[in-house]
């Protein structure tokens, strides 16, 4: 899905006056971005909209996003309408279609022809798209057919796809966007976090934000879209979601700031590369813009911080009595890297990522991370109500990495982890037998070092993140294209991970000389898989596989995890309030009544 | 006064005529329902799936009706409409056409979704049941509206759902077999408490005669209506079954499908078995169907190979289309 993607050269972008990243930003630097007033801001903004608009409204690609652009710049209608025409002889892409042909019509409907309305009526008329089995491609249709539906009312169901009427259509997709929300907002999203999909939330809220009719709606929107940026800011570095994710593919999983995600730090916070992307040019076309507070929290690195978030399971519809148990979620953000993990197990098919670093250096190789890789027609079976034998041959027609014993992506029910600020503990208890019996850790061949320590750690060097990962097994180091790959052949497994900068710790010596210091003491039996380790910063973790937490001798608790909580972001669970704070500033998002305060 | 009686006469013939069924031999129509062909994936340009019907005449051509892509489960035909009424379980709700298939309405909302299977009570048109992973649902108002029918149920995730003759209703869910005997007001567990059951059919000659097929643990009997449950192994070599179908005609012959078990037949009412696939080129049987009209001719359905018929009662088989498609069941309906 990263077609149609272009990475602005550096230097277009400085002669155009655009903020380029160059990484590594210093505190200082990052404080100043985040202080800038707010026409500063949307000054910055406009630029880069302009960049991405500008970028469509002269293109010929011929596509829906090109006639938008045409339309809401006011640039060569008729070839706008000749392309919106042409574009909808050939309707297709289910939802995917949806939004982009709405949001092609809303913006240029004042502006078309007659003929290229009725064309556009008349393809919500033929054209039935399919509604998905993802919670992204639930918000894209039905964002879409709420506005379709506001944009034709009284007409009959013979005059839309699915035999409803305007006024169904109307109420159905309102009912399911409030319930979506309300489930977001009280138990957490159930496809959250992704680097990937993120932008199908955010296209999705955007347009229902710039041009619903019905006000609860079009406030519910901006709403959803404040939620969903200010949930990526604050877990985003550089341009790249930091942590775990509920879904990513490979390569963009070891390439972070590839992802469609990026494009939206770029444009709304200025953050990453200069990118344009079909997935911004609806919302920089749009009228949102950012609450200054959100960009502020997605730019200040001056401190350290750590962020704790609930989000839950996709539908479990198989093998499990609970339908959407939750996922924990901690994520440590510093200025030069990120560390972030989910605490293990199936929690999503295929595409879960359920930890990883990632740092300001050495972009696209920007992250280090480990799995075990897993598959199974009983995880496909939790959430894919098709016959469970054949699944993985149905799944890995559309996906051909799922039953790659290589593969970068995927839980596991084998997997759990233990976080406490920038240190993580992950354990494996690999059934005998199970698809592949190692786990495997991704190192970029970019790092500038990656030492294999006779201590038993392996030390690396990214800029000026330091990361130190202790194999609690003996593996085998393998070159690849892009990367060392860490295999190891045991099933009672694991590694104890800490991480710090060069602020942090100082020199990469020295960070190296107090882990040798440090030998986590694991058991690694038959049913009891354990460690016990002391923190650079002198905590004591003790864990034991799957889920016995304790710190300093305290029970680790992960059931009382907020919705959020962390030094920006505070949301109890099932309150449907999202407080955001920084420093004096305030923004109060309260779903419930469907107000902003400041 | 002659001539209006002439209209009036004329009137009530044209009205009648138009109330009964076309006077036209008795032939079978098969209707499949298609999951995807060869790949699926959301958002890409997808061959069509959906819901086929065969040509008469030509038992490998089929034409689609209904929306395009909507991959569809299960189809269902309202009982004594003729053909006019068509149900489809859908990815995107319970589809339903009143005109053999010329418009279609989704008539489910947003709550209703990945219908595995629909089931129109014979003894009520406006009364209609369907399953999902997320429990059952009824109508009783001809489809305007539908509620949740879950109470009793210890597991949600339900397949197939049958209404038995008498009107009992019996669902197939993920923790084994349910009943209700007040229309799916309250589900009580079955004897067959079997983990993963996929399938059940009941015997047009003997309602008290039961079979369900399972996910691991192959195929069960009862004899008593679902009282008393027995492994039905002999002959048996494999433990997935999706599909079980009873000869309309002869009440002892019995067939029976599943994962790479191609087609299963007995001959002494489900007491040994034995299989039958000369000419089966794909051994996954998702569903299989006897001809009314010729109890002979018989149709296996199979998850990517399309559909294959047999007009032997299953001693050698042919393709009969929709190759590379995963076809999820398979109707006959006789005029």
């Amino acid at each position: 899905m990263n077609r149609n993607r272009v990475i602005l050269p550096a230097l277009a972008a400085t002669l155009l006056g655009l903020p380029v990243s160059a990484g590594g930003a210093s505190g200082t630097a990052a404080d100043a971005r985040s202080n800038v007033s707010r026409a500063e801001y949307l000054r910055g903004y406009q630029q880069r909209a302009q960049v991405i608009a500008s970028y469509y409204d002269t293109s010929m690609a011929g596509d829906y996003y090109c006639a938008a652009a045409r339309y809401a710049s006011g640039k060569d209608i008729r070839t706008a309408d000749s392309m919106f025409v042409a574009a909808l002889k050939r309707p297709g892409g289910d939802m995917f279609w949806m939004f982009s042909c709405i949001g092609a019509y809303l913006n240029g409907k004042d502006r078309m022809s007659p003929e290229t309305k009725a064309a556009v009526r008349n393809a919500w008329k033929t054209y039935a798209p399919y509604r998905g089995d993802t919670e992204n491609h639930w918000a894209m249709y039905y964002s879409s057919l709420f506005l379709a539906s506001e944009q034709w009312p009284g007409l009959p169901g013979s005059e839309w796809y699915n035999g409803k009427s305007s006024e169904e259509n109307r109420a159905d997709a309102k009912d399911y966007l409030i319930h979506w929300m309300e489930i977001a907002t009280t138990i957490g999203q159930g496809e959250f976090d992704t680097p990937h999909y993120f932008t199908e939330y955010a296209v999705s809220m955007s347009l229902l934000a710039d041009f619903a009719k019905d006000p609860d709606m079009k406030q519910r929107g901006k709403m959803m879209l404040d939620y969903l940026l200010v949930d990526f800011a604050d877990e985003q570095l550089d341009g790249q979601y930091l942590g775990g994710y509920s879904r990513i593919y490979q390569p963009e999983v070891y390439m972070p700031i590839t992802c469609p995600a990026s494009a939206f730090a770029w444009l709304y916070f200025g953050t990453g590369e200069p990118v344009v992307s079909y997935w911004v040019l609806l919302p920089a076309i749009g009228e949102y813009r950012l609450p200054q507070i959100i960009h502020r929290i997605a730019t200040d690195r001056s401190r350290s911080y750590v962020e704790r978030e609930r989000k839950r399971v996709r539908n479990v519809i198989r093998f499990g009595k609970e339908k959407n148990p939750p996922v924990y979620k901690y994520t440590y953000v510093t200025k030069e890297y990120g560390i972030g993990s989910l605490q293990g197990g199936l929690l999503q098919p295929i595409q879960q990522h359920t930890w990883g670093i990632q740092y300001t250096y050495g972009r696209p190789f920007t992250t280090i991370f480990g799995l075990h890789p897993y598959w199974s027609s009983y995880e496909l079976g939790m959430f894919f109500p098709e016959e469970i034998k054949p699944l993985i041959a149905d799944v890995v027609g559309s996906k051909g990495t799922y039953n790659n014993p290589d593969k970068w992506t995927g839980g596991s029910p084998f997997e759990r982890t233990f976080q406490y600020r920038n240190t993580l503990i992950v354990l494996y208890d690999i059934e005998p037998g199970t698809m592949t019996e190692h786990i495997d850790g991704f190192f970029p061949r970019n790092l500038q070092e990656r030492v294999a320590d006779s201590s038993g750690w392996v030390f690396c060097k990214a800029g000026d993140t330091y990361i130190g990962w202790y194999p609690l097994q003996a593996g085998v180091w393998t070159q690849e294209a892009d990367n060392w790959r860490f295999r190891s052949n045991h099933l009672r497994n694991g590694e104890v991970v800490e991480v710090r900068s060069k602020s942090e710790i100082g020199s990469f010596e020295k960070f190296c000389g107090a882990l040798r210091l440090r030998r986590p003491g694991a058991e690694l039996e038959p049913g009891n898989v354990a460690v016990e380790y002391t923190t650079l910063g002198g905590d004591r973790m003790n864990f034991r596989f799957p889920g016995r937490r304790t710190l300093n001798g305290k029970n680790v608790d992960l059931t009382k995890t907020p919705l959020f909580d962390g030094p920006f972001l505070h949301a109890a669970v099932g309150s449907q309030k999202l407080s955001i704070t920084y420093g004096k500033e305030k923004l109060n998002l309260d779903f419930k009544q469907l107000t902003i305060t400041e | 006064m002659h001539g209006m009686n002439t209209i009036r006469t004329l009137a009530v013939v044209v009205i009648l005529a138009a109330l009964l069924p076309p006077c036209v031999p008795a032939q079978s129509t098969v209707y499949s329902s298609v999951l995807a062909t060869h790949l699926f994936v959301v958002g890409a340009a997808n061959p069509q799936t959906g819901v086929f019907f065969q040509h008469p005449g030509d038992d490998t051509v089929w034409s689609h009706t209904g929306s395009k892509t909507i991959r569809a489960f299960n189809v269902a035909l309202g009982p004594g409409s003729h053909g006019r009424v068509i149900y489809i379980a859908g990815g995107n709700g319970v589809h339903l056409s009143r005109d053999g298939g010329r418009t279609w309405k989704i008539t489910t909302g947003w709550q209703i979704t990945e219908v595995m299977c629909v089931a129109p009570d014979p003894a009520d048109t406006n009364t209609v049941y369907c399953t999902t992973p997320y429990g059952v649902f009824k109508t009783t108002d001809g489809c305007s509206t539908w509620r949740e029918m879950n109470t009793g149920l210890t597991a949600l995730y339900i397949p197939s759902l049958i209404v038995e003759k008498g009107g009992l209703l019996c669902c197939v869910s993920e923790d084994g077999l349910f009943r209700s005997t007040d229309g799916g007001g309250r589900w009580d567990r079955m004897a067959l408490s079997v983990s993963g059951t996929r399938i059940l059919a009941q015997s047009p000659a003997d309602p008290s005669f039961l079979i369900a097929g399972t996910e691991n643990y192959g195929l069960y009997v009862s004899h008593d209506g679902g009282t008393i449950w027995t492994r039905s192994e002999s002959g048996v070599d494999h433990l997935t079954f999706y599909a079980v179908a009873f000869d309309p005609v002869n009440p002892d012959i019995v067939y029976a499908g599943g994962y790479v078990t191609g087609v299963y037949k007995s001959l002494d009412g489900a007491k040994t078995w034995k299989r039958t696939n000369e000419g089966l080129a794909n051994l996954n049987v998702h569903a299989i169907a006897v001809d009314p009209l010729d109890h002979n001719r018989v149709y296996a359905a199979t998850l990517w190979g399309g559909v294959f018929s047999s007009v032997d009662g299953g001693a050698h088989w042919k393709s009969a289309g929709l190759s590379g498609s995963q076809v999820w069941s398979i109707v006959i309906h006789t005029l």
